[in-house]
């Protein structure tokens, strides 16, 4: 019993520092500019100035922002999945020469990072004169190490019972994958296809390295550009921006936050 | 019989991932041996003296001594109240669901929203944190203006966006160990923290492995935070190696210097891999 409220106090005390920053954000982004600087800081909008998300939406093009990283988060997230998927389906189900060897060459590209590459992946993408194209923003994530590991694990427990009496029902190739593996594996797809969505909405390294025109700019670069000219200034409006560039991601967050948690469950790295 | 169809199944995946993760490692290795060309071409063969150049440059050690720091005090900082927090939650508490999904919400967030409520929090002028400090009698506090402050405070913020992951992943560790083991410490009367250090700790160490290289790599990478809160500054003192290679390659224009200090910075973090891995499995 009192190791039960002690663990409660615990929790709930270590809530403080986690969301007090979110009820800040809020907070900020509805104070109006004369309520933002107070020597005693106002704990509750006074005048709620629902206007500063107008505002801060059009001081940037944050719409052409938004509808360039649906299309680039999209395109990486299906890419991801569709070759993920054909990779993973092979190395699970497929006896072959090179099997192990190339399953390690592609799991050791988890530790060779875009932060490492950059400068490379930069020329490369500046002598096909693709700088500022969504080609650029995709291209380097379309395959991905981590999914074709899950999946890969996935794949690999549906027994191999099902995969002959599927194929005495003349579904076998492609069909299996599509119609038996995808369907049986939905939750590790699911977890990760949503691990997948954050990470490339949230990514900011790699468009920063290869965009330098709205036309293709994401989110993150347009928030991270007001960051450079609100700073010291216009700290409402700079809060509402950083709530709508994130808004996505913590709704998707809380709708789908059971198949996260599983993600993260799925990885085999169990003791 | 073998095939050509897992090949073929294979072949997109390998071929996006020779383009743009292991050519790119020989294309900066070349980058790193030749002088600057013009445009994308690559100057005459220099040898190792960028490398020279760079060692011979005491901000280049200041560099990887302040990415070592940043690396090695967030990370285990970062995973003991991972751990902690998983110990709590791993138990049938009422609402732990809640506190679970709560204490991940910050893993979800773009790292450049994290930044600009950080520049804010911390702000000196009208900064949250500094009044609660003062509240309590503390501060204020230089956060990001001075020296000695500013890595630190970098490494306040990456621990509080973090550290939801890692206890998740600690959490996924707990809930495979065999209740069994556990189970039957707690009925031969071990004392819970002495069952923790004999049971719990030893049998984790396979997810506090994972999570140390996960981590590890992670926290190497650290740029996002660097660029929006500080650009390396004050003077130099929050300047990690990622940025390091970004000013070189982009400010500078110093296209080999910056695939130099990359390739410096991917041997770090291998050779640290790989003592990681040794002192795991003696």
């Amino acid at each position: 019993m009192i190791r039960r409220c002690a663990s409660y106090a615990v929790l709930v005390a270590g809530l403080i520092p986690l969301l007090l920053p979110f009820y800040w954000m809020a907070l900020t982004s509805l104070k109006p500019k004369r309520e933002v600087f107070t020597a005693v800081p106002q704990w509750w909008p006074a005048h709620p100035a629902w206007d500063n998300y107008r505002s801060a939406w059009v001081a940037e093009p944050f719409a052409g922002f938004f509808f360039n990283s649906i299309v680039v988060t999209a395109s990486i997230v299906a890419l991801q999945l569709a070759l993920a998927s054909l990779a993973a389906f092979a190395l699970s189900r497929f006896e072959f020469r090179g099997r192990s060897l190339i399953f390690w060459i592609i799991v050791a590209a988890l530790i060779v990072p875009v932060q490492i590459t950059f400068i490379a992946n930069f020329m490369t993408l500046a002598h096909l004169g693709l700088l500022n194209t969504y080609a650029a923003l995709v291209a380097p994530y379309a395959a991905s190490a981590f999914g074709t590991f899950l999946l890969r694990q996935a794949f690999a427990a549906v027994p191999r019972q099902l995969e002959d009496a599927a194929r005495l029902d003349g579904c076998s190739g492609l069909a299996f994958l599509w119609h038996v593996l995808l369907p049986l594996s939905r939750p590790t797809v699911l977890a990760f296809a949503l691990v997948a969505v954050v990470t490339h909405w949230n990514d900011y390294f790699w468009p920063l390295i290869v965009t330098n025109n709205n036309a293709v700019r994401t989110l993150p670069i347009g928030l991270g550009m007001f960051v450079g000219q609100e700073v010291t200034t216009d700290w409402n409006l700079l809060m509402a921006a950083s709530i709508f560039v994130s808004a996505p991601m913590l709704l998707l967050f809380f709708l789908m936050q059971r198949y996260f948690v599983q993600s993260q469950l799925r990885t085999g790295i169990r003791g | 019989m073998t095939s050509a169809r897992p090949y073929l199944y294979l072949a997109p995946t390998l071929a996006v991932l020779a383009a743009f993760t292991y050519f790119p490692l020989a294309r900066l290795a070349e980058l790193s041996l030749h002088a600057p060309g013009i445009g994308t071409s690559l100057g005459p063969w220099i040898g190792f003296s960028a490398y020279s150049t760079l060692f011979a440059n005491p901000l280049f050690w200041r560099v990887a001594g302040q990415t070592l720091l940043y690396v090695f005090a967030s990370v285990p900082i970062a995973m003991a109240v991972a751990l902690a927090l998983a110990l709590l939650l791993d138990q049938p508490l009422r609402g732990v669901g809640v506190f679970r999904v709560l204490y991940y919400t910050p893993v979800v967030m773009p790292t450049v929203a994290v930044a600009a409520l950080a520049l804010w929090m911390f702000n000196a002028n009208g900064g949250i944190i500094d009044y609660l400090l003062h509240a309590i009698g503390i501060g204020p506090v230089p956060w990001l203006v001075d020296g000695a402050w500013a890595l630190p405070t970098l490494m306040i913020v990456a621990v509080w966006k973090n550290v939801g992951y890692y206890m998740i992943i600690y959490l996924a560790g707990l809930q495979s160990l065999p209740r069994a083991v556990l189970d039957a410490a707690r009925l031969d009367g071990a004392r819970p923290i002495a069952r923790f250090f004999t049971i719990t700790l030893p049998l984790l160490r396979p997810t506090t492995f994972f999570l140390a290289v996960v981590a590890l790599i992670g926290s190497f990478q650290v740029f996002d935070f660097v660029n929006l809160m500080t650009q390396g500054g004050p003077s130099n003192a929050t300047n990690v190696l990622v940025y390091f290679a970004y000013q070189n390659g982009f400010e500078y224009v110093q296209l080999g210097m910056a695939a130099a200090i990359s390739l410096v910075m991917f041997a770090m973090v291998l050779m640290i891999l790989g003592a990681l891995a040794w002192a795991f499995n003696r």
